[in-house]
This record gives C-alpha cells, structure tokens and sequence, in this order.
C-alpha cells in the first residue's frame, strides 16, 4: 500500500546494456536477449580502480547501477534517502571463496578482505558507503520476487515517512555453483541472469519541489503468502494479491493496460504465475509481457520491470501491473502508472 | 498510523528452549557462553561460544536454524493465541544471516576433503536466508506479506521494525517477526580471522574488554495492532511505540566513530514514538565488547541521553552476539524487563572503561519501574537499528 | 633476509591477498605509504592492514603481538619490510 511516490530515476548494469533511462529505453524499443555474463571490461569502465579492488564482482554490479540511478535522477543522496536491494542469490561466489581458503590453507588461508561478503547485506554496505544513503538500507531476500518486493518495501518507506528518497531495486550474479542448486530446487529450467538495477524512488512532492523528471508513479503495491511447502509450486489460485494492489491503488481490472509478469523458464512456476493471472484478471485482455525472457531470471530483472512498466503507462495512458510469484508462495503485485 | 503491541514472546536461546527459561537465564547474570560442540576449532585464538543446548526440536530434515525458528515462533504464535483464520492474514517478517549453512557447509567441507565431485544435495535446500520465512510460514499458515530482510547484526531488530510499520501501516492486523541464527563456521572462522573474538567470554563495557563472542538461537514475536488486540482480549506485554533505521555508510566492518548514525537511529525512534529521552529508563545496549563498539555506542548514548542518564546493561555478555537472531532476543529482553520491572545485568563486568559514562548493572540484575526502554542493534555495514518499547 | 626481497614478497601478497591490480604494485618503492589518506599512498585501510598481517604472518612466520602497537611498522612499504626482516623465521 503505498502513495505518492514517485520513480525520478534509473540505473542498469546488465550484459548489453548500461546506463539510465536513455540505455533503458534504448533497449525496450528494441528488446533483444540478453545472455551470459557482464564483462570485467564493462565494470572497470564504470568504478574507479580503487573502489573496484575492494568490491566483489556482485558488489561492483550494485554500486554501479546505484551510482548511475543518482545521475540519471540528477540526485544525492544523504541522511534523507535510503536503500532496498532484492537479491535471490547474494554474493555465494564470495562465500565460497572464503571457505576455499580454510580449505586449502587452515586458518592462515582466512581472508579478512572476502569475509563481510559472506553476509547478504554486504551489496547494499557497499553501495551506501558509495551513494552516502545514510536513511534505512535493507537487503530482501526471496526467491523470483526480490527486486519487485524491494520496490514495493521501498515505497513504502517512503509513504511512513522513514525517507524523502530511496533507492530500490535488485542485483544478481551467475554462478556455476546455482546450476546444481536451482535443479535440486526444481527450479533447474529457470534460465538464469545477472546484472543490477536499481531505481530512485522519491516522494512526490519532492520530485516537484526539484523539477526532477518524473518516470513514473507507484499507485498501489501488495504482498503475500500462497499456501505451499517450500520451493514448491501451488495448484490454488486464490489470492488477493493483486486485488489487494488495485484496491491500494484505487483501480480495477479495467483500468489496466500492460501486465508484466515474472515468468523464467521454470514451466511449472510459469504456469501457476499465469493461472492466478487469469483468476485476478479475470477476461479483460491485457497484453502480458516478462523481462526475464530476455534479461535471464535475476533481481534486477524483476526491477526493470518496473520501469518497463511505467514506460508502457506513459504510451498507452492506463496503469500497468507488475507481477511476480516465487517458489514458496511469496506474490507481490504493484500498479505503476505514468 | 495504528498502535503497534506484542503479544506473543517465543525463544530459543542459549538457555534452553522458552522465552521462561530466557528470561530467568538472563534475570540471573548466568554467562551461557562455553567451549565449541557444534564446529571443529582446532587453529583458532577463540574457542568458545554460546550454543543452543541439546535437544533442538524439530526434524533432522531441516536445518538448525529453521529449526530454532520454527519452534520460537510457533511459541510465540501460541502464545498471543492466533487460530487459523487470523493466521491466515497474518505477515511474517524474519531477519537472516546464515541461513541453513551450518549444514551446507558439513556438506562442503565433506565434499572436498573427500574429493568426491559436489552433485545437487538436499543440503543445500534451507542454504539461503529466505528458507526460515517459508519453512515457518508454510508450516504455521501464514497467509500475509512475507519477507526475508539482510542486515547484519540488526536483522534480528530490523524484522520487528519493518514488521511494525506493516501493522501501523494497516496492511496487516497481525505480524510475526524475529531473527534466527545457528552457529556457523564461515562466521565463526571470520570474526577469529577479523580479531574480533575474545577467547574468554566477552565482557561489555568492561575496561579490560577483548571482543565479541559468538551465540546463536532464535527470538520470535508477535506484533499486532492495539485495537485488534484489544478486542479479541489478547495479553499485551508492551508497546512498540517506534523504532529507527539509519545507515553509517562509512566502512564495511569499522563503525563510523563518532556514533552519529547510532545516534540518528535512536533519535528517530524516540521521534517517531513521541518519547523524550527523560522518559526512557533503560537502554539494551548492542554491547558486543569490541573496543571500538562499546566505546563508540556509550558515546551515541551520552549525546542522546547525557551522561548516567539511563541505565544501560548487554545481553550478549549472556547469551553472546547471536547475528540474526540478536535483534530479536535482545528486544525480548527489553520487553520482560518492563513487564518484570527488572533490567537484567551485564555479566562479566568487573570494572567499567572510564569512557562510559552510564550505569551497566554490573553482575546483578535490578529492581527498576521503567516507563519506557530501548533495544539498539548496530550491524556489520552501520546498518543501525533502535526499537522503543512502552508499557502499555 | 633483504628488506627488498622482502618488497617483492610484499607486491605478491598486495596482488594475491588485497586485490591490488599488478601494475599498481610494480610502481610502487620502499618510500610509498601504506595508509589511506597520506598524500602517494596505496591506500590502505583498518580491514586491508588486518589482512595484510595474517598475509604476514602466513608467509613469513611470525607473530603479530595484538598487544602491541604496531602501526609505526605499517607507515610506509620501508619501516613494513625492516620490520619483517627483523622478525621472519620463514624465508
């Protein structure tokens, strides 16, 4: 539930592309699949040598798509503004680094340097100390729907007063060790991704006060838990998810245009995403896209959809929903308009 | 923006299973902190930590930590007397850290030491944070918003906090929200690799303080909207009448040291619950024992409060710095202290650092009627947390 | 041991250990400063030092006294390697 707030600014890290809402659009008025990984090339192009020693690569990922949602909102950022990032999978890579190094050498193969990255928060650590987002910075996981879940608690944040800004959105990296991981989840035809992207998220009011451009308007966001054991995927279409959203946002089916969804690849999450779709949408055609398809399965992914959102609010002058459910049972929806 | 109450308390901690036994362990100044079981240690300066005694209900099947949480919450769920059909609109908010890697790692180090070739494993299942929010939540049919949130050493704190806001914003009547956290190696090797461990067990406050040590457990709790408690006749423990979250963004392990983003944290919570600082009698300190921690928070204190103006003590020289979890436990603490009139010691406290300037219950707990008392959780990243609490 | 076989040791581990890009190291002489902050400095900082020591005391064999105050002997890449050369028991 939230309003009044504003999207003033973005900022992608992905394999083809990168940069704010130019390189976005950019790339949504000529979608093409976007696969494998970002290259080192691209990142030290966009840190400076010193900071990118420090960071991991998934850390390199979110400072540089923070950094480049500040310039492209033409904002920044202080004790008034915070962070949500979505992650589904953190910086394991890092993890698994750390232990290799007992592994291999006993305590002396320890590294001080790798071990912050063993916790989760260590994407949104770095990219306050870059930002100087010193307002609440959380870190949300969950499976599929952290980025869309990170807006949402962003928003949020923002209506309760807790910032006048926030920087919201999601970061992923590939690793060879989730391969294994996702098919013993039996998630194994989720076709995976990476990057970062990570939206500003502001206060109306304060957007107008700055004359900042305006992408977009989170109208209404809702979440909840689907009955299903864990990494599993439902029959029931029962939910009030996206009614819940509508209601926040003070609209109804048929005011929707475009429906962005968060399918990957993994047929029997799919496939539930599109028949609880077709329970809360009821007959109203409303033309379905996902990101995922072109970006591969990963919290930014599920951000930029988001944007792409808004963007379709803008053309067609009718609130776009976001959706997305994961494995587990946690569903999310948010209404965003122009 | 609704009145925010507790009304179920659930724990797992180092003195044994029930937010009971927590309370008289914690009451009573008993140190909790022992030789390693769960984890080899052979190599390492500290040795020492504060584990969950066994039995660990639960099914071998899960992990240790979604075990703990599974049983502190389904304790505090049962206490504040949810049936299924609240249940069903109720949110679950749970902090994490080490998820279920405990036993991902007892695979791993297996895996290469054997040099077998790593294959899919059920192991790896509960590894990430976001398992303890589906385990609990599909098991107790909780139907409402639900999220896993990351922050350190606050995400015990800041699940209470975000979980609140969800109550106060009127999305959700009804919110669990808690921490867990079982001991691990990667954090039990880093903080020794990061000479941040004492050997002996840890001492707050203490001049002759040499670091953290480490716990683990699970603290759960009910929260809830003051009208809806009321009309279903629910037992009200506190109120949560504010919190507050700020970040240093300064460094990834040094906290900023001048304690502002400490101080913002708590400045906020006291704002945000309509409280001045005269009224707060009690402060549950983050209190790791490090040198730096204990002498920057004392001094975020002092500017908030003034010297000696409130009493303050540490859980974790109990229960040590259980991670996800301490946010939650210490919060609890909070809680029965009000409910008790009693603020719970620091242990281990023989003579306080003369930069302190405040009370720190040395040894025994104290007899105190405290209108309204706070919990600081201050994570690894200056992800800084303070939670207010109220009599009701 | 020599203070600049030392160095040499020193510029593997600021590559291996703190993630220093190889030819940021190659420029560096024994009058360069270690901390962050000193003007021509490598820039180093409270988690790079701690690194650094365990670095140290792995590959050199000594011990680092917590105890003791050790940061003069961190000033600059001279006073680092007098100060192993002094100490190591593994060349």
């Amino acid at each position: 539930m939230t309003t009044g707030v504003v999207i003033t600014g973005v900022g992608a890290v992905t394999a083809r592309f990168t940069g704010g809402a130019a390189a976005v659009s950019a790339f949504l008025a000529e979608p093409s699949p976007v696969h494998g990984a970002i290259a080192d090339a691209q990142l030290t192009s966009l840190l400076g040598d010193g900071d990118a020693r420090r960071l991991s690569r998934v850390c390199q990922f979110a400072v540089a798509a923070g950094r480049l949602a500040l310039d492209d909102a033409r904002f920044s950022a202080d004790d008034e503004v915070g962070l949500v990032l979505g992650t589904e999978f953190g910086d394991l890579r890092s993890t698994v680094e750390f232990a290799d190094g007992y592994l291999t050498s006993g305590p002396s193969g320890l590294s001080a340097l790798i071990f912050p990255n063993t916790v989760m928060n260590t994407m949104a650590a770095a990219t306050t100390i870059a930002t100087g987002a010193r307002a609440l910075s959380l870190t949300l996981n969950a499976p599929t729907v952290a980025g869309e879940l990170a807006i949402a608690r962003g928003a949020a944040a923002i209506a309760s007063g807790r910032a006048r800004a926030v920087l919201a959105g999601g970061v992923d990296q590939i690793d060879p060790f989730l391969g294994s991981m996702l098919t013993d989840l039996g998630a194994g035809e989720e076709r995976r991704g990476e990057g970062a992207v990570v939206l500003v998220l502001e206060r109306a009011s304060s957007a107008r006060e700055r004359g900042a451009r305006v992408l977009g308007e989170i109208l209404g966001a809702a979440s909840g838990a689907l009955a299903v054991r864990p990494h599993g995927v439902g029959r029931s279409t029962r939910s009030s998810v996206v009614a819940g959203a509508l209601a926040a946002a003070r609209m109804e089916t048929g005011d929707l245009g475009a429906v962005y969804t968060s399918t990957n690849g993994d047929r029997h999450r799919d496939e539930w995403e599109r028949r609880l779709l077709d329970a809360a949408l009821g007959d109203g055609h409303h033309p379905r896209s996902a990101l995922r398809e072109l970006l591969g399965a990963h919290a930014g992914a599920g951000a930029l959809g988001v944007v792409a959102a808004a963007s379709a609010a803008r053309v067609s002058g009718r609130p776009s929903l976001v959706h997305g459910v994961g494995r587990g049972g946690s569903e999310v929806a948010l209404i965003i308009g122009r | 923006m609704r009145r925010v109450v507790v009304t179920g308390l659930g724990v797992v901690s180092p003195f044994g299973l029930g937010a009971k036994a927590y309370w008289e362990g914690v009451r009573s100044g008993t140190c909790a902190i022992r030789p390693v079981t769960l984890i080899e240690t052979e190599g390492f300066r500290c040795r020492i930590a504060a584990e969950v005694p066994d039995p660990v209900p639960g099914s071998l099947r899960r992990s240790r930590a979604d075990r703990f949480a599974l049983a502190a919450a389904r304790e505090a769920i049962d206490d504040a007397g949810l049936d299924a059909t609240e249940r069903r609109r109720t949110a679950l908010v749970v902090g994490a850290v080490g998820g279920g890697m405990l036993e991902a790692e007892a695979w791993y180090w297996q895996a290469k030491r054997s040099g077998v070739p790593l294959r899919a494993t059920p192991e790896l299942r509960s590894i990430l944070p976001y398992s303890h929010a589906d385990v609990v939540g599909s098991r107790l049919g909780l139907g409402g918003p639900r999220e896993t949130l990351v922050t350190a050493c606050s995400s015990g704190a800041v699940s209470l906090a975000v979980a609140a806001d969800l109550v106060a914003d009127g999305v959700a009547p009804v919110a669990v929200a808690g921490g867990t956290d079982a001991l691990t190696r990667i954090c039990f090797m880093g903080f020794n690799a990061l000479r941040l461990l004492d050997p002996e067990p840890c001492r707050p406050f203490d001049a002759a303080r040499r670091g953290m040590s480490i716990g683990e457990g699970a603290g759960f709790v009910v929260l809830e909207d003051a009208a809806h408690a009321g009309a279903r006749g629910a037992r009200i423990y506190a109120e949560l009448a504010g919190s507050g979250m700020t970040t240093d963004a300064f460094h990834v392990t040094s906290p900023q040291p001048d304690g502002e983003g400490m101080a913002r944290a708590m400045v906020a919570a006291l704002a945000r619950g309509r409280v001045r600082p005269k009224a707060v009698g009690y402060v549950n300190a983050h209190g790791t024992a490090t040198l730096q921690n204990d002498r920057i928070e004392a001094r975020a204190l002092r500017s908030v409060f003034g010297a000696a103006g409130v009493l303050v003590s540490s859980t974790k020289s109990m229960i040590g710095h259980t991670m996800a979890a301490a946010g939650s436990l210490e919060a609890i603490a909070t809680i029965l202290a009000l409910v008790h009139e009693t603020v719970p010691p620091t242990a281990n406290l023989a003579t306080t650092d003369a930069e302190v300037a405040f009370d720190c219950v040395p040894g025994v707990a104290r007899e105190a009627s405290v209108e309204c008392a706070i919990s600081n959780s201050f994570g690894f990243g200056g992800q800084n947390v303070t939670l207010l609490f109220r009599r009701p | 041991m020599e203070p600049k076989e030392v160095l040499d040791e020193l510029r593997t581990i600021f590559v291996t250990r703190l993630r220093f890009e190889p030819h940021r190291v190659s420029d560096v002489t024994l009058d360069t400063p270690l901390p962050k902050g000193v003007d021509g400095s490598v820039g180093l900082d409270s988690l790079d030092f701690i690194e650094l020591s365990l670095a140290i005391e792995d590959r050199f064999g000594l011990v680092m006294d917590d105890a003791q105050d050790l940061a003069p002997h961190f000033t600059s890449f001279r006073t680092l390697c007098a100060f192993i050369a002094e100490r190591a028991t593994r060349t």
